[in-house]
């Protein structure tokens, strides 16, 4: 994502979360949507809500994503907290965790957020077996060494699903999820209710 | 049979009728009252193990398994209270927890899968326990299909139609607690397994993704397939078969439920062979291995038949085409020369005077004694072996077997004799054994006619006089009784036969015969005269040794693109339907025989 500065979309967070305040025009609701270990094929479903999210930004705000090009330093406080994919290292936790105390309602968005799914394949085996097969034994690796700077975020033994690091509030699964899906859940949420999903309006795969 | 009594219950404050003796959840569903399950299956006995099926009855403070409990006159009964949806939930999610049920990489993930069913309808969005990510091994060993553990419940269905169904008990349960899993035979695999028949029926009754076929890996969900029922042409039995084809392909044969012949039941021949062996097809006509129009072909087909003399021409039909065919040639008959129809070792006389046994699969299952005499069922007749299997393991029949090689049936049997000779001794005891069974039954191979054979059939028959047993007799071709009925002389010397005359022009009708008619040449006898004949026709459907050697090949029709009858050993007759569209240029073996000698 290109990052010419712009100056008059810098936009100060609030620095409280905001509360439903009546007020002439309605505040919107906060978002911030993060990218753990996942394809980032459930942001790419979001993104297939299309001609929707023109009616979405009108009664929503996106102030931090990996798809939208946020001049924040820090995380904010936001409503909404919407997470794809899963935990995998003490980098994502961190910041799972922060987001977790700065939003009130998180959503996991996917397979990967809600069961662990593809990067949670690892989970059967040995964290040394996965990193020797990836780095050193993969054909298509030509460096051979297992990354030790300090500076990459180190791996857990096992994926964990966001559920079992914070408290999920919805879980949207889907590998993605469909854009009808999100749709639905985010609808619901924005008139006030908890998304009902069932076999009509969710999927597994 | 006494009329069971009738008793009244409610389910879901509906008013429901049903049979004493019948389960809550038999009851509601025969009346239209839905309860979800994933152990239960019909015609397998009820296990109670996946507790989806747990109702409520008024009056009672414990929760019980429908499939597992008798209905009572005049209970209560509720399926849809809050605890009750609240329990199946958890249910479903220990489930989830428990293995690595990863949708997105299961090849049963769209609308095939009972989980996933039961978790959409249950409205499973996440789960509240950690998930456990066993490591669960996969055995990929058998020919036709997997069995990924990381995707078991362990509903036992699969063990349980291993069992009750083709009657061999390769799978069961093994372990305790968090670490029970199904196992092949003693914790081995079905590559390694001498009791596994590659029946396929396991697969077939999996709700989830644990067992797999291998060939129809993303050809399509079985749930978005279309179903054509029609009748397998691979043995005398005549098995309903419900194929399911997506874009011109078939993407799996399961055994038809409906059908009174197999019951749903398949062997390894109708659920695999047919379809899930890799063939080289033939589709064009060749004229000496080189591609042709039909129009050539037929020219140079003609041009050497008109040269021979009709005494010149021989007719060669593999016991295996409807029907239809069949009456296709006796009209021609009068223009083709010499006919024939190339059967079984010890078949031609098997099947030269046919006896129907009609309704034998429907009554078989009630024999009490079953006796074997030179047939092997387990090789040539799958599902009539399971079904000889369940009788004696689960109702108790006592089997004889007499003049058949070394069978899996041989464990079950109280008399086993491969080579029965004349001594009183042997034959007063047998005698003694068979004595006091009611309702024996005779299943006969093509062996019985041998002279060994007859008897064997002699003595048996007068033992038995005066119980009027039930007579099955069982050859291993698919349609050899009906050839034979429509005046097609069944042969078992091809070569002699072929010997008696000379041969100029010799048309071999191989069909769709899964080895191409290869099995013509293992007589050498065969081989030579093939080589002296002028011109060699062969039509088949898949390449072969035989196909290599011909003058002119013309492609046929298979199993799957047949338009027909076929009648079994019981005297059914039995539809043959279109499922595909016919493949490239070939044509039904009726229309090729008709363009060629009419």
């Amino acid at each position: 994502m290109s990052k010419t500065p712009v100056k008059k979309s810098t936009k100060k967070p609030a620095a409280k979360p905001a509360v439903a305040a009546a007020a002439p025009a309605p505040a919107k609701v906060k978002v911030a949507t993060m990218w753990l270990s996942g394809c980032s094929g459930c942001h790419m479903s979001f993104l297939d809500l299309d001609e929707r999210l023109v009616d979405l930004s009108k009664l929503v705000e996106i102030l931090f994503s990996p798809i939208v090009d946020t001049k924040v330093k820090d995380m904010p406080y936001v409503d909404v907290g919407i997470v794809e994919g899963c935990v995998n290292n003490t980098d994502q936790e961190h910041e799972l965790k922060m987001l977790r105390e700065r939003c009130k309602l998180m959503i996991a968005l996917g397979d990967c957020a809600v069961t662990g799914n593809v990067p949670a394949l690892r989970n059967q085996f040995a964290l040394k077996d996965c990193l020797i097969r990836a780095y050193e034994q993969a054909e298509s690796n030509k460096i051979c060494c297992i990354p030790n700077d300090p500076v990459v975020p180190k791996l857990y033994p096992k994926a964990r699903p966001i559920g079992e690091v914070v408290k999920v509030d919805v879980s949207i699964p889907g590998c993605p999820p469909d854009a009808d899906t999100i749709w639905f859940a985010l609808t619901e949420l924005l008139a006030g209710r908890m998304p009902q999903l069932n076999e009509k309006n969710m999927r597994y795969d | 049979m006494i009329a069971p009594k009738k008793i009244t219950l409610t389910i879901d404050g509906k008013l429901c009728e049903g049979d004493a003796g019948q389960t809550i959840l038999e009851i509601a569903r025969n009346n239209g009252v839905a309860i979800p399950t994933l152990c239960y299956m019909k015609h397998l006995t009820p296990w109670g193990g996946c507790r989806l099926c747990i109702v409520e009855i008024e009056g009672s403070p414990k929760i019980v398994p429908s499939c597992t409990t008798p209905a009572m006159e005049g209970s209560k009964v509720n399926t849809k209270t809050d605890r009750l949806v609240s329990l199946r939930k958890a249910t479903l999610e220990l489930l989830f927890s428990e293995r690595n049920h990863f949708c997105p990489m299961c090849q049963l993930n769209k609308g095939d899968c009972g989980l996933q069913h039961q978790g959409l309808a249950h409205g499973i969005t996440g789960i509240r326990y950690p998930y456990l990510y066993p490591a669960m091994p996969i055995d990929v060993t058998a020919k036709y299909f997997g069995m990924d553990q990381n995707r078991c419940i362990l509903c036992t269905r699969c063990v349980r139609t291993c069992d009750e169904q083709e009657g061999v008990h390769t799978l069961d349960v093994a372990k305790r607690g968090i670490k029970n899993q199904i196992v092949v035979d003693m914790n081995g695999t079905f590559g390694e397994s001498t009791t596994c028949t590659q029946c396929g029926a396991c697969v077939a009754n999996c709700p989830t993704g644990t067992l797999f076929d291998k060939a129809n890996a993303f050809r399509g969900q079985l749930a978005s397939c279309q179903q054509v029922l029609t009748t397998c042409t691979e043995c005398s039995v005549g098995c309903g078969l419900k194929v399911f084809t997506k874009e011109s392909r078939v993407v799996s044969v399961w055994g038809d439920p409906d059908s009174p012949v197999n019951k749903g039941h398949l062997c390894v021949k109708g659920r695999y062979q047919t379809w899930a062996d890799p063939r080289e097809r033939i589709i064009t006509p060749l004229i000496k291995g080189k591609p042709a129009t039909w129009k050539e072909a037929l020219a140079a087909v003609r041009k050497a038949s008109d040269t021979a003399k009709k005494a010149e021409r021989a007719l060669l039909v593999a016991p295996r085409v409807t029907n239809e065919t069949a009456q296709t040639i006796a009209k021609l008959a009068g223009k083709i020369g010499r006919i024939a129809s190339y059967v079984g070792s010890n078949e031609a006389a098997f099947v030269a005077k046919p006896e129907h046994s009609a309704n034998a699969m429907v009554k078989l299952p009630d024999a009490d004694a079953i006796i074997i005499i030179g047939g092997q069922p387990s090789r040539d007749n799958g599902v009539v072996a399971a079904t000889i299997r369940t009788t004696v393991r689960k109702r108790g029949a006592k089997l004889f077997i007499f003049l058949a090689p070394k069978t899996n049936l041989d464990q079950y049997a109280d008399v086993i004799a491969p080579t029965p000779g004349q001594e009183e001794s042997f034959w007063n005891d047998v005698a003694a054994k068979l004595a006091g069974f009611q309702r024996p039954a005779v299943v006969c191979g093509p062996d019985v006619t041998t002279a060994d054979g007859k008897a064997v059939l002699a003595r048996i028959a007068k033992m038995l006089h005066g119980r009027s047993p039930l007579m099955v007799g069982v050859p291993v071709s698919a349609n050899a009784m009906s050839l034979a009925c429509s005046g097609i002389v069944p042969v078992e010397n091809v070569g002699a036969w072929l010997a008696e005359k000379p041969v100029k022009f010799l048309h071999i009708v191989a069909s769709d015969a899964p080895d191409g008619g290869a099995r013509l040449l293992e007589d050498a006898a065969v081989a030579a005269q093939l080589k002296k004949a002028g011109c060699v026709v062969v039509q088949a459907s898949y390449k072969s040794a035989l196909t290599d050697a011909a003058t002119v090949v013309l492609p046929a029709a298979i199993w799957c693109e047949k338009t027909g009858t076929i009648t079994n050993f019981e005297g059914r007759q039995l539809p043959v339907r279109p499922v595909l569209a016919v493949a490239g240029e070939a044509r039904e073996d009726g229309t090729i025989l008709e363009s060629v000698f009419a």
